[in-house]
């Protein structure tokens, strides 16, 4: 009897601690509501969802990363790059040396090249990755830097500005994924987008099986016969190419490709994935999470913002949260162990 | 063990509610900070002329031995570094010296080794936008100890009577003389914002209250939100409009720097405001763009290319006749860009 309602007991616990980055939210939401009249209205919460999007997106390339075991330093770097690559193309084009040209593209054109652009850095992280046998952390914290370097060799440090290309080019309209569409911002749709692939695709598909496996058990996973490397690849790659979307959103809405834009923001989308319940040690994850994660961070830093707290108190409160929620997850680790042994006691 | 989970699950969510209410109510504790920084940059011109004298008698400084000017200043990412950077170097090849332009990134280590370089290379003179104004010290001394005299530009350090000559902006002139600007176009009333460069930076300080010291004096005007954006123009966009989101009816936004004033200007036209009243510190070309085209009110320029220059002229002067006949501290005064005035900037020179 005080058996079973211990473990009923236990069950709740579960549930709340499962739960825990939501509940987190919802205390938050509430406070800000309370705190400052303007935070819970409609333009509000797409306002955040805006702001969200940025490291949302980097975040869900982060989380098939940290769920094979990996991590990529290089993604804020790369928003930097691929602000750049897209804005060199809008204001200056593609100058082709050996024929005397100069192209221009159009803007999906450049939305594509700059896609790739991102992939191939991120297929380089994989390679040196899974084929020099170098940490993850170590590669990407050196593509980090050679990222960032070619971001200012482009323009030589100076910024791109008034990205709004020429009629006669044929590459106007690159402001388009900074406005809105019915109200909502392009960013935020764009972050939905992506989610939702890369949730089935994690699921749903064999690849998500697969990214899941190797974060569990790499050896085990490459004993049952899936292509480790292949995947580590491919998950990589997926990063890089989020991470150049994040940096077309960024320069759009600036109008303007700053160099240096996206620094440090890789630790935005670390964060909002530890939030999200992603394990560093892989194995374990989900994108909802860390969507969840990543409005976490949105709302304090915007609530905090409407409250007019400092900038030195945002990071103080951003830190605690991050912590707390890792404590939490140990708790909720350790007794989900305790839980099955409890039940296999009792089975034999 | 089940009570400790519930005790830590309850601590955690006490200890969140609680900094968060901490932090909401220390909105004004953190502005009483500021104004104290303002008045170190005030006194230079004061102290240069009893100062530079006294410690003048040893001998004067005769260089390395080389023909070798070194540039050392922050990284050229800036295109206000660049400009200096560039100026200075034009400036030492007309007058026939070798250059060396390099970059230290703010880092106070990295600095100390590119002086190190310096002396190794028997360089004649430094010139130098360095990197803190305490980490510099050590070095510009080691550079005289090695007979090479340091001219230093943009910043000062906390020491005189080491470096030959300090020429700096006046960014306390600057600020104040683009706030009148400001305070103007916002028809001496109504609500305002700020956005503070970063704040464990000297400048960020000495701008701000430079602003208020000239805004305050209007009690019409209302400052409605402060926040910092780091000098940067991404991050000035998100708070810009989170401030508009929580403040609709604002008609003006002061800036630390011309990058946030970029920012914030993007985030105000999003927002689809307009006539709002917007100012910078700097003077760059993208902000004299925009003041061109009506989206940003005025900036105030810091003469990067004339300072540079007049820090190698200098120099020049210093090697030949062993003294600049000038004071150690020198402050140029910023010239303030509006849309009568934007056509005569370019790369931070005023024509």
């Amino acid at each position: 009897m005080n058996n079973s309602k211990q473990k009923n007991n236990s069950a709740i616990i579960m549930t709340l601690l499962k739960g825990r980055t939501l509940i987190v939210l919802g205390i938050l939401v509430v406070f800000f509501s309370i705190a400052t009249p303007t935070f819970l209205t409609t333009s509000s919460l797409l306002l955040i969802a805006k702001h969200v999007a940025l490291y949302g997106i980097l975040g869900i390339g982060m989380t098939y990363v940290i769920i094979t075991g990996g991590i990529d330093l290089s993604v804020g770097a790369i928003v930097g790059l691929g602000g750049m690559i897209a804005g060199g193309l809008i204001n200056e084009g593609l100058t082709l040396k050996m024929f005397g040209v100069t192209v221009y593209f159009s803007v999906p054109a450049i939305v594509i090249i700059t896609m790739i652009c991102g992939a191939l850095i991120g297929i380089l992280n994989g390679l040196v990755i899974t084929k020099f046998n170098v940490a993850p952390f170590i590669a990407t914290l050196g593509m980090m830097y050679v990222a960032r370097g070619f971001a200012m060799l482009r323009s030589n440090g100076a910024t791109f500005s008034n990205l709004t290309g020429k009629e006669g080019l044929g590459n106007t309209g690159f402001e388009f994924f900074g406005r809105n569409i019915g109200g909502i911002p392009v960013g935020a749709i764009i972050l939905l987008i992506i989610a939702v692939i890369a949730a089935i695709l994690l699921k749903k598909t064999s690849f998500g099986w697969h990214i899941l496996a190797i974060g569990g058990n790499e050896k085990a996973a490459k004993l049952s016969g899936v292509k480790v490397n292949k995947v580590k690849i491919l998950v990589y790659m997926f990063s890089g190419i989020c991470a150049a979307i994040v940096g077309i959103i960024t320069a759009s809405q600036l109008v303007a490709a700053h160099p240096a834009s996206g620094e440090s923001w890789e630790m935005n989308a670390i964060a909002a994935t530890v939030l999200g319940g992603t394990s560093m040690s892989g194995g374990v994850g989900t994108i909802g999470g860390t969507i969840i994660g990543a409005f976490v961070i949105g709302v304090i830093n915007d609530g905090l913002v409407m409250c007019g707290v400092s900038e030195f108190w945002q990071m103080v409160i951003k830190g605690l949260v991050i912590v707390f929620a890792v404590v939490i997850d140990q708790f909720q680790r350790n007794l989900q162990a305790k839980m099955a042994l409890q039940s296999r006691n009792e089975n034999s | 063990m089940k009570k400790f989970k519930k005790l830590m699950a309850g601590f955690m969510v006490a200890a969140l509610m609680g900094t968060m209410l901490v932090g909401c109510g220390s909105k004004g504790a953190d502005k009483a900070e500021e104004p104290a920084a303002t008045e170190s940059t005030e006194e230079t011109t004061d102290n240069a002329e009893a100062e530079t004298p006294a410690e003048e008698p040893t001998a004067a400084l005769t260089g390395g031995g080389t023909n070798l000017i070194y540039i050392i200043t922050p990284s050229h990412s800036n295109p206000f570094f660049k400009t200096e950077a560039e100026a200075a170097a034009a400036k030492a090849q007309e007058l026939g010296y070798e250059v060396k332009t390099v970059s230290h990134d703010d880092d106070p280590t990295k600095q100390a080794e590119l002086f190190d370089t310096a002396i190794s290379e028997k360089a004649a003179a430094i010139i130098c936008d360095n990197a803190g104004s305490d980490a510099t010290v050590a070095a510009v001394q080691k550079a005289r100890d090695n007979n090479i005299p340091t001219f230093l530009i943009d910043r000062e350090i906390n020491e005189s009577g080491i470096a030959i000559s300090q020429i700096v902006a006046n960014n306390y002139q600057g600020a104040k003389a683009v706030a009148e600007v400001f305070v103007e176009a916002m028809g001496e009333a109504g609500k305002y914002a700020e956005l503070l460069g970063k704040e464990s930076d000297t400048n960020a300080g000495v701008r701000s209250s430079a602003f208020h010291e000239v805004i305050d004096q209007y009690p019409d005007m209302e400052l409605v939100a402060t926040q910092t954006a780091n000098w940067e123009q991404a991050e000035a966009y998100t708070k810009m409009e989170t401030i508009i989101q929580s403040n609709p009816d604002i008609k003006g936004v002061i800036c630390g720097n011309d990058t946030m004033a970029m920012g914030a200007a993007a985030a105000i036209k999003a927002a689809g405001l307009k006539d709002i009243a917007i100012i910078g510190v700097d003077g760059s070309d993208d902000v004299r763009d925009e003041i061109k085209a009506g989206n940003i009110t005025a900036t105030a320029l810091q003469q990067a290319a004339l300072i540079a220059e007049m820090a190698v002229q200098q120099a020049d002067d210093y090697l030949k006749n062993g003294t600049t006949g000038l004071d150690e501290k020198q402050l140029v005064d910023c010239v303030v860009i509006t849309k009568e005035n934007a056509d005569q900037l370019s790369a931070f020179r005023y024509k």
